[in-house]
């Protein structure tokens, strides 16, 4: 099977993830219509609302979330790496609509390899080159967005939703997560641009993921998104968000805002797969309410970045709700990925679950946080809490800080966490299979994951599967 | 070196392990320290434990102590710690702060400079103390402030048994800092437990530090006092060393106690095994928070910590937080916690037999207990453990 294009295609995979600005070495081209200078003001966010011709009411909304952003500081806890975060460093806002300059033969060989070889469809493959411009042209997703609306379900960027449905906008914005809410929430608030919005009205179930690139808009990916997605009694919506491909930034700090509102009855799923190039922050705050009868299950997998710090939450408000939230991190060499996730039970007879995998090699750091707490009135609620790390090689270091606070007699949690390394009878069993050590690494990592990456959908679990190769590839023996 | 008034007390937004214990209203230096009192007031204090008949027994009443001496020149030292210093001060000044050191926070630096009294024990190299040894710490004065220090060295093969607890008369603000030096291939059980009248405060850090192929068996036992926080630390040091900490604490009224725990793996090829339960009735509230650190380089180690709590009142609150920090790859690390209340299936399955409610309650309750009892061969250990949770459940059951 080691045909010379094999190897030559692994040669040309090697290091994937690692330092894209050398390996691959492209970037946006210097001709931007508006970018602004680097650092914060306050005249900068004033000057962004007035770019986005926005209403009186989000330009306040900016300007108070700047003065919580000054007037915080940075959190202390979660990863030494994030003193490295310059926050004078940072261009604010490079108009989106100018970010697309690429064109797809500017994208390197390599990656289009590496697309190749996750067989991501060509459609998609430019939009995570950023090759927006002739993505819109893809007809597909037209016919996509017509079956959408003929349902009445909302699907947009947060800048049009913005324009187009102001008062639906303004009803939910903010309700979930406050401007103040932390620093990096108060960062975005002040200068969010792009990210979606979704509307799905009473009892329609959207059948097909809604995933970022089916938006005709080109601001899809930007460095500061804002996302509601509001599901109204008894829908059902899955929302895909990123892709297993590696997805090249030229920007340092990424600090997205996702609110999610269940309303009675209706289901949210939201899937995430982050693979950004190894110079980005990823500092994310994702939070969801379920009321009553209401699912929100969040699948978080998180390969990229340099560092991400990311604990999606639910809130579960109302009685019978459910929260779920898968979790997969894989920690590479210089990366640390401190993910997890927090249930917050509010209503009696809640229930949640929250499932972590990690995955720890060549010295990166993997750490679970999580939060599980029980209010007083949450009678009857049960939880469960499994954690697992996998470390496979001995500078790589794994954490688990789970904190359960319980406030109520009349429920059920528990805890369970396990770190262990590949074993060596699991190793040797494949290997007098026959089964080479680097295949046989990579089956007992696929199979640790498995439980997490069947919930995808299929094509990513297929993606995720590849990804995780591609990953291994080198890593044992 | 700043004194302890010039120390700031923990603040419990950002300062780690103080943010579920918050130190509101506190004013440390109304605690007057205690002066020596009447040891005769031992009598009247409810002790936690029954005494075994033999050994050596060490007992203070606020900074009133024996300076008992029981010295030969090849048998175990067993004495006041202030006794020590007199006449063994090469032996204290070796060993005393080499765990714990002063400035560690407020009441460390407190205990360090007003400590008087306390205990000494010290078993030479291959020496086996057979009776357990038992210290007595008792408060007497209202509203004082009594500092208690424990050190315990056992040189190369040592063997001892060594129980401490602590009781009162009168309500009180209550710090403890225990230092467990284990040798190379030495073996300690160490019991402490707390059983303060339930207005007191305590504040305490206790650290063991075990040497290659050294084995510590750490009993630790909360009862008593209405607000506290305790360090439980033992950190393994040489490779084959072992580290057991059996917990258990029953809490009742309005109480608050926070435990801290760290397994410390600084070495390969260790072993340490952590299991504490909880049994939180009315509106008490319980932290228990437990870290286990695997340094880098400590391969072969095996690590496991479990925290169980049973909250049996609806105004109950309980707070468990495990953790893992591991920088080796050739572990095995598993933690578990869980809150739960009591089973309605076992309530139902003995009230099918004819049991009232109370009675199938509390044969549960025992149940779950009993895990803990059951990590002890039969013997002198397991039943004053037993005997000292039997008696703890009638209080706060009612």
């Amino acid at each position: 099977m080691a045909t010379p294009e094999v190897i030559a295609e692994q040669e040309a995979l090697k290091g994937l993830n690692a330092d894209y600005t050398e390996r691959y070495g492209f970037h946006d081209a210097e001709n931007y219509l508006f970018k602004a200078p680097k650092g914060l003001t306050r005249e900068l966010v004033a000057k962004i609302s007035e770019f986005k011709n926005e209403p009186q009411w989000m330009l306040e909304f900016r300007l108070k979330a700047y003065d919580y952003f000054m007037a915080r500081e940075m959190p202390t806890w979660g990863s030494p790496m994030l003193a490295e975060v310059d926050f004078d460093d940072i261009h604010y806002f490079v108009r989106a609509s100018d970010r697309s300059e690429r064109s797809w033969d500017d994208v390197p060989e390599d990656v289009k390899k590496t697309f190749d070889r996750l067989g991501i469809p060509e459609a998609e493959r430019k939009f995570l080159a950023g090759v927006g411009a002739q993505y819109e042209s893809e007809s597909v997703y037209h016919q996509v967005n017509e079956a959408l609306e003929a349902q009445g379900v909302i699907f947009m960027d947060m800048d049009t939703a913005l324009r187009e449905h102001e008062d639906l906008v303004k009803e939910h914005f903010a309700t979930i997560i406050p401007p103040n809410d932390n620093k990096l929430a108060a960062l975005n608030s002040a200068v969010w641009s792009g990210g979606s919005f979704v509307y799905v009205p009473p009892g329609v179930q959207v059948e097909m993921p809604l995933q970022a690139y089916f938006r005709i808009n080109t601001e899809n990916m930007g460095q500061f998104e804002r996302t509601i997605i509001i599901a109204d009694e008894g829908s059902y919506v899955h929302y895909v968000e990123g892709c297993t491909a590696p997805t090249y930034s030229s920007d340092s700090l990424h600090s997205a805002v996702v609110e999610l509102i269940a309303k009675p009855g209706a289901r949210i799923r939201y899937t995430t797969v982050q693979n950004w190039s190894n110079n980005v922050f990823n500092l994310v705050t994702k939070r969801a309410v379920a009321e009553t009868d209401a699912t929100v299950e969040w699948v978080d997998c998180n390969l990229g970045s340099k560092l991400t710090m990311k604990y999606p939450s639910v809130y579960l408000m109302g009685e019978r709700a459910h929260g779920e939230i898968l979790s997969i991190a894989f920690a590479g060499n210089g990366q640390h990925q401190d993910a997890g996730g927090k249930i917050v039970h509010v209503a009696p007879n809640t229930t949640s679950n929250i499932f972590a995998k990690s995955i720890s090699k060549d010295g990166g750091r993997s750490s679970y946080r999580g939060l599980l707490e029980v209010g007083k009135g949450a009678h009857g609620s049960k939880s469960k809490v499994v954690c697992d790390a996998l470390l496979l090689d001995e500078t790589s270091r794994s954490d688990t800080y789970p904190t359960i606070r319980i406030g109520e007699d009349d429920v059920n949690v528990g805890h369970e966490a396990t770190v262990s390394k590949v074993g060596d009878e699991q190793m040797f069993y494949l290997q007098s299979h026959g089964i080479s050590e680097e295949e046989a690494g990579k089956l007992i990592v696929n199979g640790f994951i498995e439980p997490i990456v069947k919930e995808l959908p299929m094509e990513y679990a297929v993606e995720m599967n590849r990804l995780i190769e591609l990953q291994m590839e080198g890593s044992i023996g | 070196m700043a004194s302890w008034q010039e120390l700031a007390l923990p603040d419990h937004k950002g300062t780690p392990g103080w943010e579920f214990t918050e130190l509101k209203n506190f004013d440390f230096a109304s605690f007057q320290t205690a002066t020596v009192g009447d040891l005769a007031a031992a009598d009247q204090a409810e002790l936690v434990f029954d005494l075994p008949a033999d050994g050596v027994r060490l007992t203070q009443v606020d900074h009133a102590y024996h300076p008992v001496e029981e010295a030969t020149s090849e048998g175990p030292l067993i004495m006041s710690l202030s006794q020590a210093v007199e006449s063994h001060g090469d032996l204290v000044d070796k060993h005393l702060g080499s765990l714990i050191e002063s400035s560690e926070n407020v009441f460390t630096a407190r205990n360090a400079a007003e400590w008087a009294g306390g205990a000494f024990v010290y078993v030479p190299r291959g020496v086996k103390v057979e009776a357990p040894i038992v210290l007595t710490a008792v408060q007497a004065q209202e509203g004082s402030a009594l500092n208690w220090r424990v050190l315990v060295v056992l040189e190369e093969g040592a063997e001892a048994e060594v129980w401490e607890q602590y009781a009162s008369t009168a309500p009180g603000l209550f710090t403890t800092v225990v230092e467990l030096v284990v040798g190379e291939n030495a073996n300690l059980r160490f019991v402490t437990a707390q059983g303060l009248d339930e207005q007191s405060q305590i504040y305490g850090t206790q650290r063991a530090h075990v040497a290659r192929d050294g084995k510590l068996d750490w009993v630790v036992l909360g009862f008593g006092a209405g607000y506290g926080k305790v360090f439980q630390n033992t950190i393994l040091d040489g490779e084959g060393a072992e580290g057991k900490v059996t917990g258990a604490y029953a809490l009742n009224g309005r109480q608050h106690l926070d435990f801290d725990t760290t397994q410390e793996h600084a070495a390969a090829h260790c072993n340490s095994d952590l299991a504490f339960r909880g049994i939180l009735a009315g509106r008490s509230s319980a932290v228990w928070r437990g870290m286990i650190k695997v340094d880098e380089g400590a391969q072969e180690t095996d690590a496991f910590q479990e925290s169980r709590n049973l909250l049996i009142s609806k105004k109950a609150h309980a707070d468990a937080i495990p953790g893992l920090e591991i920088l080796a790859n050739d572990v095995r690390c598993t933690h578990a916690a869980a809150i739960a209340q009591i089973d309605p299936d076992q309530l139902f399955y003995l009230r099918a037999r004819g049991l009232p409610l109370e009675q199938a309650s509390r044969l549960v309750i025992e149940g779950f207990l009993a895990e803990l009892v059951e990590r002890f061969e039969e013997g002198p250990v397991r039943d004053a453990l037993a005997g000292a949770l039997e008696r703890r459940l009638a209080t706060v059951l009612g």
